[in-house]
């Protein structure tokens, strides 16, 4: 028995929460569904589970790096190459605390952009579930059925209140 | 998504019928919500209508662009700098104005996006991107405005920490080196923030897009769909970002505020020259936004939507908290120096007062601390766009000379009279208008490519703004959608 992926368009947020209950009690599991949308919207406003996301544990990660690496220019490349100045320190720390800030922040910003990337799957141009609609603020909400039943998922969902349900496949953005 | 849409249209209604003393609740962007559609289509519209003046001033834009920045560069390159006006004792002249100044313009950016952000300060959300967009165009400026003044441009990489055929590293206890890395922090970190905040819009304009649009947004748009997962990454992301660029916002301007500070120099050496810095850049940089919001809303279709009096009022309230702010460090900087009776101290301070270049000096004092106490209290003038696009003009003058004033002017007295000698810029003249035409000229091809409008940060504003009934009137409220 082959599954379709169907789309139900909301305009509210409201019906859209009471149309992911309806799904989880018609059997539906989260995993089968998914749901896209113009603007953030939260998962406890639409009774989802929390997304995971890496992006600050990546964030933290560059940090360390760049604290470390702020710490090799600052204080291991004044070693490799010794220049003694008078009666200065070769590595003095004041100093040095500036471009261990710098490299720590700097790390820690690239990384939390390249977490973006990482945890979106960015850039993705192959083809994809999507309709142009959800960028004018609908919201859409996927999810797999057995063919069969179809037609029971629509009616139920029409009733309450999606714009529109569909049968819907991949294509390029 | 009509949420509060709804209610607004009654309580207004209810508001024409029975409240009419109480002011109405539409005429502020987050309770007059438009569908997204429309609103998608009307940030559209602005950037695909051109008219044939926007074409004529993008040309003489080009043409200054060619000639002042990159012909007189060139130049300069080939000729050597003995044709800039730098000499004993100014050997830090326009160049370094310049970076200062393009610096401080892309201090309202991060400003704007993230303080206000962080705070959740909602008046900013029409106007972010077009802050964040002079960020990273000023830092543009300032980056080439560094490299002009390094002379020999092609050695510049000896800046930088990699290992060379003499074994050599660079020596990062110099602010120079400090400089380096924390405008090269700020240029990609305020870029990456540019970013972030645009792939929605960007899949917004792809989704609505034709021939080259349409393959320029699906690139860039990355294959944003806006899945949960997807904002629940973007919106980490951005809020990581909002937090960390903020110190390294104020690291950028105190780096170089050091730069001068760090040196044993009469009117440098001063330990308020940090956050005077800061505060300084702030000044110009929100002057610069007002000018920005007033002609994208006088050129740009449909922007008197999105931009209203209410946002020149708020941008109005803070560049007068700025300049309160401001003058405090300017007055502790000047009545420190001015007590301790320092000779050469005093001397250039008088110089300042009286000398040749005191018109600058009191032009400073006029358009940086005078004309916002004088003007900026008055509601009526802070929600007129040209007078606030006025005022900010003259601000970014007065900062102008301020910077003027501490690079050049105040290396001409120092410790060594027979040195002295007025500095007369050169080919600094042509490069300066160089680095301005192209601030505009990109700023100009961004807005015919760039969402200038957050449509989806406006849309979730409108969402999150309802009105209250208390009693017999209607409250704004904001909810945490967070």
């Amino acid at each position: 028995m082959s599954d379709t992926t169907l789309l139900a368009l909301f305009e509210d947020i409201d019906p859209a929460a009471d149309a992911i209950d309806k799904l989880h009690e018609m059997g539906v599991t989260d995993d089968r569904l998914n749901v896209i949308s113009g603007i953030p919207i939260t998962h406890k406003m639409l009774g989802r589970p929390h997304p995971w996301t890496n992006v600050s544990r990546l964030a933290l990660g560059g940090a360390v790096i760049g604290f470390a690496l702020g710490l090799f220019l600052n204080f291991g490349t004044p070693l490799l190459y010794n220049v003694p100045v008078g009666g200065q320190y070769i590595t003095p720390i004041p100093p040095g605390l500036i471009l261990v800030f710098e490299m720590s922040f700097l790390l820690a910003l690239l990384s939390t952009f390249l977490g973006v990337f990482l945890d979106s799957f960015f850039p993705n141009y192959g083809p994809m579930e999507y309709v142009s609609e959800i960028s004018d603020g609908k919201i859409g909400i996927f999810f797999k059925v057995p063919e069969e039943q179809q037609q029971t998922f629509t009616d139920v969902l029409s009733k309450m209140g999606a714009e529109s349900v569909m049968p819907t496949e991949a294509r390029p953005l | 998504m009509a949420v509060s849409s709804d209610y607004l249209k009654g309580a207004g209604k209810a508001h024409e019928e029975h409240h009419e003393e109480e002011e109405d609740p539409r005429q502020y962007l987050m309770y007059d919500p438009k569908p997204r559609g429309e609103m998608n289509a009307m940030v559209m519209e602005s950037m695909t209508t051109t008219s044939w003046k926007f074409w004529v001033v993008l040309g003489i834009l080009a043409f200054l662009v060619a000639s002042c920045f990159f012909y007189a560069w060139g130049y300069m390159i080939a000729e050597g700098l003995g044709v800039a006006g730098v000499m004993r004792p100014s050997y830090w002249g326009v160049f370094l104005v310049n970076t200062v100044f393009w610096i401080g313009i892309s201090h309202a950016g991060t400003f704007i996006s993230a303080i206000l952000r962080v705070f959740k300060a909602e008046f900013r959300r029409p106007f972010t991107r077009a802050a964040e967009l002079m960020t990273t165009f000023g830092l543009i400026q300032a980056g080439a405005s560094i490299f002009m003044h390094l002379g020999r441009v092609w050695l510049a990489y000896w800046m930088f920490p990699i290992p060379n055929e003499r074994q050599l590293w660079p020596n990062f206890h110099s602010p120079l080196m400090w400089d380096l890395l924390a405008i090269t922090t700020y240029v990609l970190g305020s870029t990456m923030y540019l970013f972030l905040p645009l792939i929605p819009d960007l899949a917004m304009a792809r989704d609505r897009s034709t021939g080259w649009r349409k393959s320029f947004y699906r690139v860039l748009a990355l294959g944003f769909r806006g899945t949960e997962g997807e904002w629940r990454h973007l919106t980490t992301a951005m809020n990581i970002f909002a937090f960390a660029i903020i110190p390294v916002m104020f690291s950028v301007h105190t780096i170089v505020s050091w730069d001068f500070a760090m040196a044993m120099r009469p009117g440098w050496s001063s330990t308020v020259f940090g956050p005077y810095f800061v505060l300084g850049a702030l000044h110009s940089g929100m002057g610069a936004v007002a000018i920005v919001l007033v002609i994208m809303r006088a050129t740009m279709k449909h922007m008197d939507y999105f931009i209203r009096k209410e946002h020149f009022d708020a941008l109005g309230k803070l560049m007068m908290i700025v300049s309160f702010a401001y003058a405090y460090f300017f007055f502790n900087d000047y009545i420190v120096q001015w007590y301790g009776g320092d000779k050469w101290t005093d001397t250039l301070l008088h110089w300042l007062e009286e000398g040749p270049m005191a018109w600058m000096f009191y032009q400073m004092v006029g358009f940086n601390i005078v004309l916002p106490f004088l003007t900026l209290w008055n509601k009526r003038i802070r929600t007129t766009p040209w007078l606030l696009a006025l005022i900010g003009l003259l601000i970014n003058v007065g900062m102008y000379w301020e910077r003027y004033i501490i690079v050049p002017v105040m290396l001409t007295i120092n410790r060594m009279p027979f040195t002295w000698k007025l500095y007369e810029p050169r080919i600094e003249i042509f490069l300066t208008i160089g680095t301005f035409s192209m601030f505009l000229l990109f700023y100009m091809i961004a807005s015919r490519l760039i969402p200038l409008i957050p449509v989806w940060e406006v849309q979730e504003g409108q969402m999150v703004h309802t009105l209250r009934k208390v009693g017999k009137t209607h409250v704004p409220t904001v909810s945490e959608f967070e």
